[in-house]
């Protein structure tokens, strides 16, 4: 039951020019449905692997047997606390889930929107008014997303380049940098709630640090384990979803044209985009020997549900590989499913709408800039870098 | 047409709120009321599709009995 495909190191998952990480992941549907993949971590663990979009639902709606608790954030600092809601299982994680829910509700997010279009009308207007060409991660995507996150964490955009570099090399940096990386964004965080304690705002670590669950204040441990969470997620996952949407509608110019045209399809599109170009991998740990479809797991190995493998399955999805900016009936788990559905997400998907709204209204006709190539790579988060768009 | 909804299942995607905002409401954190559906002829195109975005099967369409009122199970 052994694989040789992993997120990490099989083809088109390092960094290459002009890549597919998408459609490079979609060949494991021609394999076994579940295998073991003997180096599919950044630290070189093995995982089963679930490509069947039908069993990483049962995986992933079933938190007794699969769950959560990795403590993967403090272990590399040696340390042993959860992402809070994100490691805990339920019961627990109920309790979290609730209070934050309403935060992030469809209806909160509608009323976020108005300050989120300024923000991304200043963003294009900016880049349109400068030059006929712009490297759209980072002159839009990533201060784009980035900025609305920390807005709504309650930080201000002078930072936001330090806060991007944190996430960078927590994220794609190599052990000592991912330990120094998650040092400094623990101790901002302890240090934010700290202040927060003292000097109450209008903002997201205030409620954190007053909220009250079960009738108590939450521990230092639990603030931490919120805040840290909320930097971390929100720091670059968007940003990589949007650049590999604007590169496919780069290079798809009858897309870009169908959008151009009818902006009122974005909506629609977006949600096929979500499928076609997901971007997180998610890792349980097994709490008991089971057989699942024939694969035999056992007590604490980790079985790994990637979203662009479910998004990219025959069986759930006509032609997966053709990207149809109309398909209905669109299933997708781009964030995920069962009780840790990304909590951001109503957020990350108006965030997506917008900046595509905004975006194809003022650039004109644009494709990737001849002579340059986007950077591609797999991993736990998909992404693309040197994405340099042309419009001239 | 009859929507029987499996609040246990729901998650909070909203995904059949944003096609059918009328006829699936949700609670202050997203997710879906509890209590089946019944839907009326005209809204059953929207209902439909609705029903068929949830990613966690929590939505069942049920064409057997077009006469059973909202019972509240879920």
């Amino acid at each position: 039951m052994v694989g040789d495909f992993s997120l990490f190191t099989s083809p088109g998952m390092q960094r290459i020019p002009n890549g597919d990480p998408h459609e490079a992941v979609a060949r494991v549907h021609a394999g076994p449905p579940i295998f073991y993949s003997p180096d599919n971590t950044r630290d070189g663990r093995g995982t089963w692997l679930i490509t069947r979009a039908k069993d990483q639902r049962q995986v992933l709606q079933d938190p007794e047997t699969f769950s959560s608790n990795r403590s993967i954030f403090a272990s590399a600092l040696g340390d042993d606390w959860p992402l809070i809601p994100l490691e805990l299982d339920p019961p627990a994680h109920g309790v979290f889930r609730s209070l934050l829910n309403p935060l992030f509700s469809p209806k909160r997010v509608i009323a976020l929107e108005p300050s989120i279009r300024a923000r991304a009308i200043t963003q294009v207007e900016k880049i349109s008014a400068s030059s006929n060409s712009c490297e759209v991660m980072k002159d839009f995507a990533i201060p784009f997303t980035v900025g609305v996150f920390l807005h709504f964490l309650g930080l201000s955009d002078e930072r936001l380049d330090m806060f991007v570099g944190w996430a960078n090399r927590l994220l794609h940096g190599d052990k000592a940098q991912r330990s120094a990386a998650a040092r400094a964004i623990l101790e901002f965080i302890d240090e934010l709630a700290a202040l927060r304690r003292k000097e109450p705002a209008d903002d997201f670590m205030t409620f954190i640090v007053e909220a009250e669950i079960d009738n108590r204040s939450l521990a230092d441990k639990e603030v931490r384990g919120i805040g840290v969470l909320l930097f971390v997620a929100g720091l670059d996952t968007v940003a990589a979803a949007l650049g590999f949407d604007l590169a496919h509608l780069a290079r798809n110019p009858k897309d870009q044209e169908l959008l151009r045209s009818e902006p009122e399809r974005i909506v629609l599109a977006t949600e096929e985009l979500l499928r076609a170009y997901s971007t997180v991998q998610m890792i349980r740990v097994a709490t008991k020997d089971v057989d699942f479809e024939g694969a035999p797991i056992r007590k604490g190995d980790y079985v790994s549900c990637a979203t662009m493998i479910a998004n990219r399955d025959p069986v759930e999805f006509e032609n997966p590989n053709t990207i149809d900016l109309a398909r209905e009936d669109n299933r997708h788990t781009a964030f995920a499913c069962g009780p840790h559905r990304c909590l951001g997400s109503h957020l990350a998907r108006r965030e997506i709408i917008i900046a595509l709204e905004e975006w194809l209204s003022r650039i004109p006709h644009f494709r990737i800039k001849e002579g340059t190539a986007p950077i591609t790579y797999g991993g736990h988060v998909f992404g693309i870098e040197n994405l340099v768009l042309d419009w001239s | 047409m009859h929507i029987i909804v499996r609040n246990a299942k729901c998650q909070g995607h909203a995904r059949c709120w944003s096609q059918a905002p009328d006829i699936f409401k949700l609670d202050e954190d997203g997710y879906i009321l509890p209590g089946n559906i019944n839907v009326a002829e005209r809204d059953e195109f929207l209902a439909l599709r609705g029903a068929r975005s949830c990613p966690e099967r929590a939505l069942e369409i049920d064409r057997s009995s077009d006469h059973i009122t909202n019972d509240g199970v879920s």
